[in-house]
Parts: C-alpha cells; sequence; structure tokens
C-alpha cells in the first residue's frame, strides 16, 4: 500500500541533489552534458570506431565532398582531403588528440595549480604576495607567447603544446583557487573552528575545501575549453600538432590550400571544434547557474 | 475624509509550491496627519503591504481589492506612469537598512539632489545651486550637523543613523503627504533608534505629514503612534487608537503580545516562564485556513476554520470570533 | 591613494623583472649559441664578439649576465633581427602601431556594442529574446578565431567580394608614416587620393576588427548582463524606485555606472586571451602587427626577435591590465572603501 502523506512535508533536498536538479531544469545544459559525453566517448574509442586509418591514402577519392554532397559517397562520409584521406575518421583520431591532450593539460595544470594556490592562499603576508605576482607575471603573459617560447626553446611538436598550453593555463587554477581559499578564510566560520583548536591542515582540508570546490569545478570547465581552442590555435599556425596529424587545428591549415575549391577540409575541422568547445560551455555555464543560487 | 483607505487587499505570490495568499483580505485606514503604527512579526507581510501601497509590486505578486483609495482616488485604476508620479511626490517610503539604500558609486549630495523637485519659476542656470541650498536645508532640518561634508561623502563614510536621515531628508524633501517607515531602526542602537524616531514624530507635528510606521515591536510603536494596526500572517487582527489598544485588547493576539512585552518592574518571579503564545508562526507554503492564529490561539473553537470578518466597534476594529470584553459581530449562522 | 600607486608601480616593476628572468633563461636554451641569441648578429667581427661579450658579461657569473641582460634590454638594446639585420627595436616601433590600431577598434567596436546589448538583455522579460542572445554569445565565445576569420574572409572577401581580405591598405597607395596609425596617416596626408586612401584603409580593418571583436563583444555582454541583474535587485535601485524616479534614470545613472565595474575589472583579466587572439587574427588576415610577425619570427628562428616580440607583448599587457586596475580604482568609491580599510 503506498504511503499516504497527510501532511505537507518539506522535502529539502541534499546540495548536490539540488545542484542536479537546477543543472537538469536547463534543458540547454543538459544538452551539452550528453554531448561532453559523447565527446569523451569519442575520444577514447574514437581510433576504434574509425572506418579508415588516419593516414590511409586514397588516390582515387581526391577532394571527395562530403555525402550530401551530389557527388560524395557514403563510404567516405565527411569527404576526403587533397591526399585522398577520409575526413571522418581524421577527425575521430583527432578527438583523441584534441580533446584528450587537452583533458591531461587541464589534469595537470590543475593538480600543479591545486597544491600551489591552497599553499599560497592558505600562507599569509610577504610569501603569500610574492608567489601570486610571481604568478602573475606567468598569466600576463598570453598562452601563445608561451607557446612560442616553449617552440622557440625546443621546437615545435604536439608535446611542446602539451608544456606550452599546461604553462599558461596553470597560473588561471592558482589564482583561482589562492582567492577562494583567501577568501573563504576571512569568514567567521573558520575562525569559529579556530577557536575550537583545529590546525591549518584540519581547517583547509576539513572547513574550507567544501567550499571551494565548486570554484574548482567552474574553473576546470573554463580551462578545458580554452585547452582545445589552444592546442587547435597553435596546431593551425603549425606550432603545435605537425603535417599529417589529425589534430583539428592542424586539419584546418592543412585544408587551408584547398579552401577555395574544397572549402569543406577546413569548414568541418572547424565546426567539429566549435561544437566540443560549445558543448564544454554549456555545460559550465549550466554549472555556474545552478551553483549561483546555492551559493548565496 | 481618510487619506488612504484600503479594504480587502490580497496578495498572492506565485512560489515554487503554489500560489499563496501572502495578505488576505487586510484592511487599513490612514487619516491626514496620523502617526500609524504597523507592528507584526517577520514575514507576516509588513513589508508587503508597504510596497503594494507605494506601488512597487514584485514580478510575481497578483493584487486585488475591494477598493483601494488615495485621497479620493483609486489606486486600482491608475496606470504605472501616474502611480511613479504620486510615489515620487505624494508617497515617499524609507527601508530598513538605509546604508545599502543609497548607491554607493555616487556621492550622497548628487543623490539628495537628483530626489529634489525642479524650481520651475527659476531660470535653468541657477536652479543646481538652488537644489544644493535647498538639500542643505532639509539636513539640516533632519538634524545633520556638518552638511558640507555628508553632501560630498559616499554612503559607506556615513554611519547608519546618518545614513537614514539622509533617507529621511530625501523622502521629505518633496513634502510627501504620507511617508511610509520600514522599519526605520532595524539594527540600530538604541539611541540612535530614538533620535529617528523622534525626527518622525517631530516631522509628523511640524510638516503634518502622515506616516506609516512599520516595526515589530511593539512598544517601540506604542509609545510614537497614535493609531495601531496588528497583522499576524497577512491578516489584520486588530486596530485602533494605541491607548485604547494596549489598554484592553479585544483580540488574543494582541493580548498576547501585550503581555509578551518585557516587565522591568521586577515583578516577575526568579526562573519563571515568559508568557508566549505556543508554537511558532506558520510558513508560507503552510498556512492554515480561516483565521490563521487558530491553532496557536489560546481561544480557538471550532468556528475559527472560517475567517472572521473585521468587526467595527467605536473606532476599533477586530476580527475574532472569541474576543475578550466584548461580542463578536461574526454571526454564527454564517458557518 | 598615493600609497595605492606605489604600491602598483611596484607591482609593475617586479613583475617585469620576473618576466626579463623568465626570458633571460629561455635565452640560454634556445638550441644557438647563446651571444647569436642575444644579438643577432649574423657573422659578428672579433669586435662585435667582443662587445657583445662585455655588454652581456658573459665571462661573469649567471647573476651578473641577468643583471647585464636586464640592463641592455631595459635600455632599449633588444639586438638585431637574424633574418633582416636591422635592430630588433626598430622593427618593433614599425608593428606596434599597426597592432595597436587593430585591438582599439576591436575594442571599441566590441564595448559599444556589447554594453548596450547587454543592458537590453537584463532588461527584457521576454525569454526567447534573452535565450538567443546568450545562445549567440556563447556560441561566439566558444569559435575557434582562426576559423571565424577564414570563414568571413572566405564569404565576404572571396565569395561576395566586398571588402579586401589582406594588408592594411592597398599597396598602390603611398602614405606617409607620421602617427603609425593607417586611420589617421591617411587623413593627415597630403596627397589628392586622400579620402579615397582613408576609405580603404577602414575597408581593410573592418574585417580584421570583427573576427577580432567577436571574443570580447561576448564577454561584454555576458558581464554586463549578469551585473544588471544583479544590481536591479539591489536595494539602492528599490529605493531610487521608490523616489519616482524614471526607469530610464535609474538605469543610466545608478544601475549602469554600478554595472561598468566588474566589467573593467574582467576587461583585465582578458587581455591576455584577447593579445592571442590578436596575434592569430593578425596572421590570417596578414595584419602587419607585432603578431604576425612574431609568428613568421618563430618560422625563420629569429630568436632576437622573439625574445624582443614576448618581451614587448608581455609588458604591454602587464601596464594594461594594472592601468585597468588602477582606473578600477579611480572610478569605484567601493574599492577605495577597501583600500582604506586595509591600511
Amino acid at each position: 500500500m503506498p504511503r499516504i502523506s497527510i501532511y505537507q512535508e518539506d522535502d529539502i533536498p541534499s546540495p548536490m541533489r539540488k545542484l542536479w536538479q537546477a543543472f537538469a531544469d536547463n534543458p540547454f545544459a543538459l544538452m551539452g552534458l550528453w554531448a561532453v559525453t559523447c565527446l569523451l566517448f569519442l575520444a577514447i574509442f574514437g581510433p576504434w570506431i574509425a572506418p579508415f586509418s588516419p593516414e590511409q591514402q586514397d588516390p582515387l577519392a581526391l577532394l571527395l565532398p562530403p555525402s550530401w554532397d551530389a557527388s560524395g559517397t557514403v563510404e567516405h562520409f565527411l569527404g576526403t582531403d587533397d591526399l585522398g584521406r577520409d575526413i571522418f575518421s581524421r577527425l575521430l583520431h583527432g578527438a583523441h588528440l584534441t580533446f584528450g591532450i587537452a583533458l591531461a593539460i587541464v589534469i595537470a595544470s590543475l593538480s600543479v595549480g591545486f597544491v600551489i594556490g591552497s599553499i599560497s592562499g592558505m600562507m599569509k603576508g610577504l610569501k603569500s604576495s610574492i608567489l601570486s605576482h610571481l604568478l602573475d607575471a606567468l598569466l600576463s603573459i598570453p598562452s601563445l607567447l608561451m607557446a612560442i617560447l616553449v617552440v622557440a626553446v625546443t621546437g615545435p611538436g604536439l608535446g611542446n603544446v602539451f608544456w606550452a598550453v599546461g604553462i599558461a593555463l596553470t597560473p588561471q587554477f592558482v589564482r583561482a583557487i589562492h582567492q577562494a581559499v583567501h577568501e573563504e578564510l576571512q569568514k567567521d566560520y573558520v575562525t569559529a573552528a579556530k577557536l575550537d583548536g583545529a590546525n591549518s591542515i584540519q581547517i583547509f582540508w576539513y572547513v574550507i575545501m567544501p567550499n571551494v570546490w565548486e570554484t574548482v569545478i567552474i574553473q576546470i570547465t573554463l580551462a578545458i575549453s580554452a585547452a582545445i581552442l589552444d592546442i587547435a590555435a597553435l596546431g593551425f599556425l603549425n606550432l603545435g600538432a605537425q603535417a599529417p596529424s589529425p589534430e583539428w587545428g592542424a586539419m584546418v591549415s592543412q585544408g587551408l590550400d584547398n579552401i577555395l575549391t574544397a572549402p569543406w577540409t577546413v569548414t568541418i575541422p572547424g565546426v567539429a571544434i566549435l561544437c566540443s568547445v560549445l558543448a564544454i560551455n554549456l555545460v559550465g555555464d549550466g554549472l555556474r547557474s545552478a551553483l549561483s543560487p546555492l551559493r548565496n | 475624509m481618510p487619506l488612504l483607505d484600503i479594504r480587502n487587499l490580497t496578495i498572492e505570490l506565485d512560489t515554487p509550491h503554489g500560489r499563496v495568499k501572502a495578505l488576505e483580505r487586510v484592511s487599513l485606514t490612514i487619516n491626514p496627519g496620523e502617526l500609524h503604527g504597523l507592528v507584526g512579526e517577520s514575514g507576516s507581510g509588513r513589508s508587503l503591504l508597504a510596497k503594494a501601497i507605494l506601488g512597487v509590486p514584485g514580478h510575481n505578486w497578483t493584487i486585488t481589492a475591494d477598493r483601494m483609495m488615495w485621497d479620493g482616488q483609486n489606486l486600482m485604476e491608475m496606470s504605472s506612469k501616474q502611480r511613479r508620479n504620486l510615489m515620487g511626490s505624494e508617497i515617499a517610503m524609507i527601508f530598513q537598512d538605509p546604508t545599502s539604500s543609497l548607491d554607493p558609486a555616487i556621492s550622497v549630495g548628487s543623490q539628495i539632489i537628483e530626489a529634489m523637485p525642479t524650481n520651475k519659476s527659476l531660470p535653468f542656470w541657477k536652479r543646481g545651486k538652488f537644489k544644493r541650498k535647498t538639500a542643505k536645508k532639509w539636513l539640516h532640518k533632519v538634524g545633520i550637523k556638518n552638511t558640507e561634508k555628508v553632501m560630498d561623502s559616499y554612503a559607506w563614510e556615513l554611519s547608519e543613523g546618518e545614513c537614514q536621515k539622509v533617507m529621511i531628508a530625501m523622502a521629505v524633501a518633496n513634502q510627501p503627504r504620507l511617508l511610509i517607515a520600514d522599519e526605520p531602526t532595524d539594527a540600530m542602537e538604541l539611541s540612535t533608534q530614538a533620535q529617528i524616531f523622534r525626527l518622525l514624530s517631530k516631522l509628523n507635528q511640524l510638516q503634518n505629514v502622515s506616516i506609516l510606521l512599520i516595526s515589530h515591536e511593539l512598544e517601540t510603536l506604542a509609545g510614537w503612534c497614535d493609531q495601531l494596526t496588528v497583522l499576524y500572517c497577512g491578516q489584520v487582527m486588530e486596530s485602533g487608537p494605541t491607548a485604547e489598544l494596549l489598554k484592553q485588547p479585544f483580540h488574543p493576539y494582541t493580548k498576547a503580545l501585550v503581555d509578551n512585552a518585557p516587565d522591568y518592574s521586577g515583578a516577575l518571579a526568579h526562573k519563571s516562564m515568559l508568557q508566549t503564545l505556543p508554537g511558532s508562526a506558520p510558513a508560507l507554503q503552510h498556512l492554515p485556513i480561516g483565521c490563521r492564529l487558530g491553532p496557536r490561539c489560546p481561544q480557538a473553537q471550532k468556528r475559527c476554520v472560517s475567517q472572521p470578518s473585521l468587526c467595527h466597534k467605536k473606532d476599533r476594529y477586530f476580527a475574532c470570533h472569541f474576543p475578550y470584553h466584548i461580542e463578536s459581530c461574526n454571526d454564527d449562522t454564517s458557518t | 591613494m598615493a600609497r595605492y600607486l606605489l604600491r602598483r608601480l611596484n607591482l609593475f616593476l617586479a613583475t617585469s623583472l620576473v618576466l626579463i628572468g623568465v626570458l633571460f633563461i629561455a635565452t640560454s636554451h634556445f638550441p644557438v649559441e647563446q651571444q647569436y641569441a642575444l644579438t643577432g648578429i649574423e657573422s659578428p667581427t672579433t669586435d662585435q664578439l667582443a662587445l657583445s661579450r662585455s655588454e652581456y658579461r658573459l665571462d661573469s657569473n649567471q647573476f651578473r649576465q641577468f643583471i647585464a641582460y636586464t640592463k641592455q634590454r631595459v635600455s632599449g638594446n633588444l639586438g638585431v633581427s637574424i633574418t633582416s639585420q636591422k635592430p630588433v627595436i626598430d622593427e618593433l616601433s614599425q608593428v606596434l602601431p599597426a597592432s595597436f590600431e587593430l585591438a582599439i577598434v576591436a575594442g571599441i567596436l566590441a564595448m559599444s556594442l556589447g554594453v548596450p546589448l547587454g543592458i537590453l538583455a537584463s532588461l527584457s522579460n521576454n525569454k526567447i529574446t534573452q535565450h538567443s542572445i546568450m545562445a549567440i554569445t556563447l556560441t561566439g565565445y566558444s569559435i575557434p578565431v582562426f576559423w571565424l576569420g577564414l570563414s568571413l574572409s572566405l564569404w565576404f572577401g572571396v565569395e561576395l567580394g566586398w571588402l579586401p581580405i589582406s594588408g592594411r591598405i592597398n599597396l598602390l597607395y603611398e602614405i606617409e608614416p607620421t602617427t603609425g596609425f593607417m586611420l589617421i596617416d591617411t587623413l593627415l596626408s597630403q596627397s589628392i587620393y586622400r579620402s579615397s586612401a582613408f576609405l580603404d584603409a577602414v575597408q581593410h580593418i573592418v574585417l580584421p576588427a570583427i573576427t577580432l571583436a567577436v571574443l570580447p563583444f561576448t564577454v561584454v555582454v555576458r558581464i554586463t548582463r549578469a551585473a544588471m541583474l544583479h544590481i536591479m535587485n539591489e536595494p539602492y535601485i528599490r529605493a531610487a524606485e521608490a523616489r519616482g524616479l524614471h526607469t530610464g534614470t535609474i538605469v543610466l545613472r545608478h544601475a549602469l555606472p554600478n554595472a561598468l565595474i566588474p566589467v573593467l575589472k574582467n576587461m583585465g583579466l582578458m587581455l591576455g586571451t584577447f593579445a592571442s587572439y590578436a596575434m592569430i587574427v593578425e596572421v590570417i588576415f596578414s595584419w602587419p602587427g607585432v603578431g604576425s610577425w612574431l609568428v613568421s619570427g618563430i618560422y625563420q628562428r629569429d630568436y632576437t626577435v622573439i625574445q624582443g616580440g614576448v618581451l614587448a607583448v608581455a609588458l604591454i599587457i602587464i601596464f594594461f591590465s594594472i592601468f585597468i586596475d588602477v582606473l578600477h580604482n579611480a572610478f569605484n568609491p567601493i574599492t577605495r572603501k577597501e583600500i582604506y580599510a586595509a591600511n
């Protein structure tokens, strides 16, 4: 027998559930979440799904338009480039590179930034200020300049992109976490915990951390989209992934020679970048608006 | 003729829990030159009533009323533009948190000047100077001494009391006929509170401004107001002249309020319980039907599930089926 | 206030020193001989070699080398370009105005369109308007700038043929560089084709400026909207309403000044990304600015150009972010309260 509720009882959902409800109420954010899940799936399993290898050249099908064009074939679903390589397969392999490396960079710079940011946030006075000013200097170097410096030292290549974008992203994490920790540290409940005799590690881990992770999550979504755009831009400028690589930005720059005769070689990888960044930004935006009432 | 006459004003809010009657059939009469007190707990809808009178409703409000007369004109029938004009010139309002009610990015002086009416008889190049002079005059009138300095300061540089005085100066600069003061002394020290109240009552006497003073403290209101209206959970419990109301409350809620007032004479036995009504005020989404005091009322009986209408005895009004000292006007047969 | 300014100046100097330190370390790791990377002289004579050894104190320890390096760079000696063998500082002074011109036009475009649209988005109650504005800005925020530039030049430059897609001005016009800003130079020049040259310069800047303006535009719209939504719920707006002020007055006099404060602050944070985007846009539209100069420098392994360009761009960004911070404090009485409270 179903329970009959006589009293109008207020069910107060947990913060996580409230967050999920607010997030799921926004159809765009949910759409973004699905797209990001698909992207993650493709980044991991893309190479196995792809019908062709990314470097396999088909001399019989040069610059074939996408399948919806009159002269296109279903075999090469998104057409081929000037060497007869299947664009669809290259995109799938490229997801592995662009999205996968972006994730790796973000994880790496998050862990470095988290450690430095929380230490500098917990510290006071001169040490903290020196640390944050040093990072301000690094933050003022745009990611592209940083990449140029790294490339000048080590030469172009996908590995250097990792360092260049990573070094450019780390200060952002440090700054966000430093500020969040520092702000929480000023609040009264921290003083209350101090008066209860908590040491600084306990204060950091049990008192401040639960209130900082929201900032971290938002920063992560921002960083992933920035990383994808940076990796693609470096690939486009030939400073990152080099010519035969199916990295999306490099694909755009490889298609440049045929932009007038075969615009799809440029358009399709560009749309792929746009869609993945858009999906991540939708999720980030949804998270931010779902979190904002919780934070106040 | 009363200055403001409201009959059966109902405000409904659209909340996630459905539509809620935050104010139910509230009636209020304010005569010219009267200092009218409105007392009620927080959440009883005092601020909603004030905003409805002023005409700044929230986006999820639905307002219905039998009549809402302002000096013979029906406020319900006015366009929002007419209401706006009325707001600036005839009805003014001051808020509970004066510091945040002033724009932090603009100096206090220019905000006062902005609120001043323009003197059309002067040529336009003299108007600015005239306004500044009038602004100083008003600041002086509300008891600010170094007016020049205050005019050039920002809101956060002044104390709470000074900010509230500035707000009052701004409100009365247009010489309104009704001033709504929504908890003007919330979170202020006692001496500052007394200053503000004295100022308000002086304005009431000298400028003949009617004042609707909203507070949760019966004692402070009792000291300053001619008339009192008691609000509970969005319903008017009782209304009448302050002295009579306190001496002989008809309504159980009013009686409870009067009994709750701390007694400093020392007559109270050591460690004895203070008088309160049992329970607490219900949340908006769980309002009881009928008289909303019902579940907490010592006099409540079966009939209280229907809302009593407002009874009128001489100059007292009360809404109760079982009042003290008097017969209710509510017929048994109506239920 | 003087103390505050002094602290900001101190911050500028310290940050610049750190930056020069980073460059110094990078220079010593370039895969060429250090002296070559420092001076850029292709086949130096023995005199030049000796001079550069003494200038950069290459015989002393690392710390003295760093001091000497800082002294040289601060005094304006950036070496000579490896490819052109001209002083880097001269090349820099030629390309910088072009970049500034592009950035200023794009910035003005973004601000003048973004702020009003942000206000409109915050005031409209219409769900469709709100959603479409948010959708447009989110797309603009996610679009890869190189792809946007390519698509725009493909449509408007090639397919429709409306606008030129490379350079600052048609090579047929000979314009004396006086200020370095093409839009001003064309107007100042004595040539009889002055007005047509100006029109040509305007046409050249349209596509790159629009491409570059997309990112700051979307950011400005979003921040303005968020700030306006927040501020319209503040008690002082309610109080202003209760005073009977008109909605227009409230928005323009009370809400907007308060809403522009976070916009200004975020512009400072956005400078780095903006500079990256500007460089890419310059490469796509062959705009002769710092970005394309630097990128061609890296293609040609021109180490002195790389050092000079990175130093100049980073210094400019540091300067402007601190400048915006100062401006933010000057215009915002509320932060002054925080400064006083901190001291």
